[in-house]
């Protein structure tokens, strides 16, 4: 009872002017926006999906929708595109970053114009954005990845991991994130080399041979990029070691489909993409009316409710695909 | 041929050529109007005072201070593909020294110019020593280059320079925010160019070079030297855009210097340097550079998406080579029409080995 009432005083000068008049759950939705989408790169897949399931969002929450952003995965052709929309005078951009850093003084100016930003996937500089959805909380995603091989591998596995660059933030958090899960919960397994595959196909392919070769004991690779965890299942089956070599890594389901049909990849962890677009629109539309605290709760529509802790909105649970489940996703 | 008939050929030829090169820069001027015009018309937010369409020039000078040396080498006849990557080295270099050492970052940023013209001097050196092709000798040095770059950088490259630093990415010189910084920078290494290629015996040299380096050698001019001198002022721009970016991002890292390769040299296509070196004027770079510039970010706030701006830039690119490459086809033509119809006696003789 107190809560409500401590949301209504909250919120009584917005909902004034808006005009609404319950302080629940609804969401005003009275005044057109302009959203943006900006991923890492048009024409990938996974970005795709969080695009299918943002269109859905914005349809339900008056919002005119973009979808824009570099042909390569630079940070320069995605704060290119942040100017221009600055220029545009949009309401939100949202974005996944191709780094942390760089991207942070566009953001801030457009921060400064009164446009809100917020950030899904890969976050940027925490001064540089109203909110960020994390896809999953990094030590479920670290336990995750490694379960997903030590059940196959037993617990005294030698392991090699196969991430995209050394300065790619979420997949060192994640590396992190295992390495600590690994130590307290499977002491004996050994991590025997982390390679690089550069999130490009042929490298990562080349690493996996590498690591396959130069590590004979190797019994699982974990691949936390999608490029890595396919260069990775491709190298297992150039060299006939399927069955004795299992891969995890994170990765859409299309891309990876074969190779759990064929035995390579057991288990690996992601989360759904489509629905993270739909929640990311709630979370645009809810910071631009001005209704989303820095500590919050908040529902959004048939996803179900959500905690805002520190601005961080974490979006889900690993959801971890095998060959039983994988064929209900597709992306 | 007579040697006064060779010698009267060559001088309307360089006529023939200087009036064209003009021609191209009165286009460029043209493209440059049609572009602003076009855009402060067709697309709201492009045209915002004087001060936005300034603003503007922030997000693609750094490309141009590449394209100044970049066009020097060009016009020798070489190339410098590791532009980018002496730009990232030099950029990160200055961001240890100040993130690991607390050196100051002005002194630092310093570092990285004479980082960038040492970069340059091996590759001029690769050249001219080696005796290396330039786009082997620079496309090896950018692997090189590009992976110290991303060994400095380590796994979390430094950024959130101070605020006075990042003014030179960011900033303007007035309170009021009309001049950006990198436009005062940009216009002192444009002049300076300018003057050094227009006004300057060693601008005249690298010019002869490019057109003929036997000739330029066997006229005294130390060849050695000035090719060396060249590649040295093209990783010292490339540094000092690699300085401005990291300015502009308040961060620097190791693929920060990817786009600028390929957007530069179409620039220095555009603005009418051949890529065979010996013709071109800096003046032509630098219409290019403001053309291409406000081409791209009048596109992506027109609501064109990046694919299509980088394939309008493709297109250019090609489309300007053709132009040119068809221009001087033409002119070889009437040469060669005009030299048969001055000289039908000498034709057998022209041919003595044809069996």
């Amino acid at each position: 009872m107190r809560k409500t009432e401590l949301l209504v005083g909250a919120f009584l000068a917005v909902a004034m002017l808006a005009g609404a008049a319950s302080a629940g759950d609804a969401i005003d939705t009275s005044k057109k926006l302009k959203v943006a989408m900006v991923p890492k790169l048009i024409g990938l897949s996974v970005f795709k999906a969080n695009e299918l399931g943002a269109i859905d969002a914005a349809k339900k929450l008056n919002i005119d929708f973009l979808y824009t952003g570099p042909v390569t995965a630079s940070a320069q052709g995605q704060v290119d595109v942040f100017n221009s929309l600055i220029a545009r005078k949009f309401d939100v951009i949202t974005t996944t970053s191709n780094n942390p850093t760089q991207l942070a003084p566009a953001l801030k100016r457009a921060m400064a114009q009164g446009i809100k930003v917020v950030s899904y996937d890969s976050d940027v500089s925490p001064d540089a954005r109203d909110f960020f959805i994390q896809n999953t909380a990094y030590p479920a995603m670290g336990k995750a990845l490694v379960e997903s091989v030590a059940k196959y591998t037993g617990p005294e596995a030698e392991v090699a991991l196969l991430s995209s660059t050394p300065d790619a933030t979420i997949q060192n958090e994640w590396i992190n994130a295992l390495k600590t899960y690994m130590a307290a919960t499977y002491p004996k397994m050994k991590i025997v080399t982390t390679q690089y595959g550069q999130s490009s196909p042929s490298q990562s392919l080349t690493a996996g041979l590498n690591i396959l070769q130069a590590y004979p004991n190797v019994t699982g690779i974990i691949a936390p990029d999608g490029a890595a965890v396919v260069g990775a299942a491709e190298a297992v089956k150039k060299l006939g070691k399927t069955g004795k070599v299992f891969v995890t890594g994170t990765s859409d389901p299309d891309a990876i489909r074969q190779y759990v049909k064929e035995g390579i990849i057991l288990e690996s962890p992601l989360w759904d993409e489509v629905k993270e677009g739909e929640l990311v629109m709630y979370v645009a539309r809810l910071a631009a009316n001005g209704a989303l605290k820095d500590n919050d709760t908040f529902t959004a529509g048939d996803l179900g409710t959500f905690t805002v802790k520190d601005k961080v909105i974490i979006f889900s649970e690993p959801l971890v695909f095998n060959k039983d489940n994988i064929d209900q996703y597709k992306f | 041929m007579t040697r006064l008939e060779q010698s009267t050929t060559q001088a309307s030829r360089f006529a023939v050529l200087s009036s064209l090169i003009s021609g191209w820069e009165l286009a460029l001027v043209v493209a440059l109007f049609a572009v602003l015009g076009g855009f402060a018309v067709g697309a709201p937010g492009f045209f915002d005072g004087i001060g936005g369409l300034l603003q503007i020039t922030q997000y693609f000078l750094p490309f141009g201070l590449v394209a100044m040396g970049l066009s020097i080498v060009i016009l020798t006849g070489g190339i410098d593909l590791s532009v980018g990557a002496t730009a990232s080295l030099s950029a990160l270099v200055m961001a240890q020294l100040w993130a690991m050492f607390g050196l100051n970052i002005w002194l630092a940023a310093a570092v990285a110019l004479v980082l960038g013209g040492l970069l340059g001097a091996i590759n001029g050196l690769i050249v001219t020593r080696l005796r290396t092709e330039p786009l082997i000798a620079t496309l090896a040095t950018s692997f090189i280059y590009g992976s110290i770059a991303t060994a400095v950088g380590g796994d979390n490259p430094p950024s959130g320079f101070p605020d006075s630093f990042n003014a030179l990415g960011i900033g303007t010189v007035d309170p009021t925010g009309l001049i950006p910084w990198q436009l005062v920078l940009f216009a002192v290494v444009a002049t300076a160019t300018g003057l050094l290629m227009g006004r300057t015996s060693f601008g005249r040299k690298v010019v002869m070079i490019g057109y003929n380096s036997g000739t330029a050698y066997y006229s005294g001019i130390p060849v050695q030297r000035v090719l060396l001198s060249s590649y040295v002022l093209s990783g010292l721009t490339a540094a000092l855009a690699g300085v401005v970016l990291a300015a502009y991002y308040s961060a620097a890292r190791s693929s920060m210097g990817d786009p600028l390769l390929l957007s530069t040299l179409t620039m220095v296509v555009l603005g009418g340097v051949s890529i065979f070196g010996g013709e071109g004027t800096i003046t032509g770079v630098i219409l290019a550079v403001l053309v291409l510039g406000f081409l791209r970010q009048g596109l992506l706030i027109a609501g064109y998406s990046d694919m299509v701006t980088t394939m309008v830039t493709g297109v250019i690119l090609l489309g300007s080579i053709a132009v040119k490459n068809t221009l001087s086809t033409r002119r070889n033509l009437l040469r060669a029409r005009l030299r048969r119809w001055r000289t039908p006696a000498h034709s057998p003789q022209t041919n003595p080995t044809v069996k």
